[in-house]
């Protein structure tokens, strides 16, 4: 039985301690009236640093002995100076602190006297002094100054309470990006569910399926390590066949990053499975909280530049402002309940007890593409200039390759009357390399088609052209290899109306 | 800074505990309530180190619970402005690293390179105090600040 509601009564004793800890409080607490007359001080402040700041550059060396003099007057500047003028005494008094900051830098030199002129010089100092680059709980990140009207954009996922300015974002980018191109690598954003492991629930767990949960059944030995229970989230967790090898080689190449439309407690525990060690995922695991834009992913609150991403997922719709960054993968379905989810009528990998290939599945074919496309980026006969250098360009290159010098012709692949070059597979084909044509001629190399029956299949039968489905194209997007042709044969359809 | 103080709480007790034993278990629902709980005025309580004065008990109307006035002697942490402390490095990130002193946690913003596990010496330049944390913003750029032991150095 917990006894609530205990009201805590303020200290009545210890006088000298209230009295004390009432002063300090004051002094730091930050109420409304003292925050504003600061902030109008500051104002008007600004507004004199903008006239003098250009003017001082101009003549910086000039006044560097300025600086210097104050140097020996350190600490007590503001009360021991007799001011020689009047209306800069209040400045002196507000920009005293960031001055003190800004001592180390400057060279010792002569000394004058122009009190005057010194002052003007602290003022642009202060314009230096705190630029506000992000708030933490409210607090300025870098002079721990109170705020309570945050802008910019929220990285939950770092802290709970940053908040972090559009420039400072744009200076950490620029900042790691130089980091991460001395160390030689990419960034790469990770999609957990489909795309790394299949999660079920306890109560989806089908009948067939019901030896995953048996510790005595002979398979547990060979899902050792890949499959995982959480009894207290009710989940079952199946890591796809190679994630531990393609993460150990990625980190060698990759900054990566962990970004699921799951709920962060779920991703939390998803990177714990995955990188037990905090040695790839640390505090870069972005979860649903995290995202800007309601049921989109975006690479805004990713510290990297966008110019150096990739992507890895199984949903496109998703990353709409940055299909150039994403590769996408063939969605990993190991549970019944995930097959169903997408309206898979066969069964599932665990009701047939088998898996995708360790050797040559989805995780070991994109591991290749994405050496591939670091080792284009670091390409050393491009020499050590890196501006200018996208690996979105290097990936629509490797992918560009795989259907190279195809000439296709869809048929009964387009609904009537649809514009042909807006339909996915077409762009697909294109984004493959492959050309695209709505007429045959004899430079056409496959016909794709759902039906054998009609007149372009026919020529294409005739001409001994090869006729594939269209998973043949999907097939070769996922693998990033031309695939053999017979393996994806056309079937005559019962024709009900004639072409 | 740490203190030593007198605080004062009003403790409700269940009348099954009324007996013999009464006192003890007030003290020790006490230590429960309170010793690892925050207030904005006082800071952290860090234990409890007496007992000063058990109130007259009142009787709650309805309830039968009995509300006793406690004064108890105990060792509060509160960080402040300007305060130096010193603390162990829990993540480093981009932005700079979070550090923490006892239960506070403080971030410091900082573009050298440290290492987690590190202890450093920082001062205090803001606090934030709620009902279950205090938060610092902390900075090492001064005269005798930084990291004193590295973990590879040890």
């Amino acid at each position: 039985m917990s006894l609530v509601d205990d009201s805590p009564v303020s200290s009545s004793s210890s006088d000298d301690f209230a009295t004390f800890l009432d002063g300090e409080l004051d002094s730091t607490s930050d109420t409304q009236p003292e925050e504003e007359e600061e902030e109008e001080k500051e104002k008007n402040d600004d507004d004199d640093d903008d006239d003098d700041y250009d003017w001082d550059q101009d003549d910086h060396e000039t006044y560097k002995s300025l600086i210097d003099r104050t140097k020996r007057r350190k600490m007590s500047y503001a009360t021991e100076e007799p001011n020689g003028s009047t209306s800069h005494i209040e400045k002196t008094d507000i920009t005293e602190t960031s001055v003190k900051m800004s001592y180390a830098t400057e060279e010792p030199n002569g000394s004058t006297s122009h009190t005057e002129k010194t002052e003007i010089t602290e003022a642009s100092v202060k314009k230096v002094g705190c630029t506000h680059p992000g708030f933490i709980g409210g607090m300025c990140l870098k002079c721990g100054e109170k705020r309570d009207t945050q802008s910019g954009v929220a990285f939950k996922y770092i802290h709970k309470d940053l908040t972090l300015s559009d420039d400072e974002v744009a200076r950490l980018r620029d900042r790691d990006l130089k980091n991460l191109l001395r160390h030689r690598k990419l960034y790469l954003v990770l999609d957990l569910d489909h795309t790394l492991l299949n999660s079920t629930r306890f109560s989806d767990v089908t009948q067939e399926e019901g030896y995953l949960m048996n510790p005595d059944d002979p398979m547990q030995d060979k899902l050792k390590g890949s499959l995982f229970k959480l009894p207290f989230m009710h989940m079952v967790t199946k890591l796809r066949p190679f994630v531990h090898d393609f993460l150990k080689e990625a980190s060698n190449l990759f900054e990566m990053y962990i970004y699921t439309m799951g709920e962060r407690s779920y991703a939390l525990e998803m990177a714990n499975l995955l990188d037990p060690g905090m040695v790839y995922f640390n505090s870069k695991v972005i979860a649903q909280g995290d995202c800007t834009t309601r049921h989109q992913k975006g690479l805004d609150v990713v510290l990297g530049q966008e110019s150096a991403v990739l992507i890895l997922d199984d949903t496109e719709s998703v990353w709409s402002k940055h299909k150039d960054n994403l590769i996408s993968m063939e969605r990993y379905h190991f549970f019944a309940s995930s097959c169903k989810q997408f309206g898979y009528k066969a069964k599932s990998l665990s009701e047939l007890r088998s898996d995708e290939s360790d050797v040559d599945g989805a995780l070991a074919t994109v591991l290749k593409v994405l050496k591939r496309v670091h080792s284009m980026f670091y390409d050393p006969e491009l020499g050590e200039n890196f501006a200018g250098r996208d690996a979105r360009q290097m990936l629509s290159a490797v992918r560009g390759e795989v259907l190279k010098g195809c000439k296709v012709v869809f048929t009964r692949v387009f609904p009537t009357k649809f514009p042909a070059e807006h339909h996915h597979l077409w762009m697909l084909a294109e984004r493959l390399g492959a050309t695209c044509s709505t007429e045959v001629d004899p430079s056409v190399t496959h016909v794709i088609s759902t039906d054998a029956g009609t007149e372009k299949s026919r020529w294409a039968v005739q001409e001994k052209k090869f006729l594939v489905e269209p998973r043949w194209l999907e097939a070769a997007n996922f693998l990033w290899h031309r695939q053999p042709e017979e393996m994806f044969p056309v079937a005559v359809k019962e024709v009900k109306d004639k072409h | 800074m740490f203190f030593h103080i007198v605080l004062e709480r009003n403790m409700q007790l269940h009348p099954r505990h009324f007996g013999r034993e009464l006192r003890e278990k007030l003290v020790s629902k006490l230590m429960k309530d309170v010793e690892g709980t925050c207030s904005g005025r006082h800071g952290f309580v860090v234990a409890i180190t007496g007992i000063e004065d058990i109130g007259k008990g009142i009787i709650r109307d309805g309830t039968g619970f009995v509300t006793f006035p406690v004064k108890y002697l105990c060792v509060v942490f509160r960080p402040f402005k300007g305060e130096i402390l010193e603390a162990t490095v829990t993540m480093v990130n981009k932005m700079g690293f979070f550090a923490e002193a006892g239960p506070v946690q403080i971030f410091v913003s900082n573009h050298v390179k440290i290492q987690k596990d590190s202890e450093v010496r920082l001062k205090i330049i803001g606090t934030r105090v709620n009902a279950t944390e205090i938060f610092c913003i902390g900075t090492i750029k001064d005269d005798f600040l930084g990291v004193i032991s590295d973990p590879a150095g040890s």
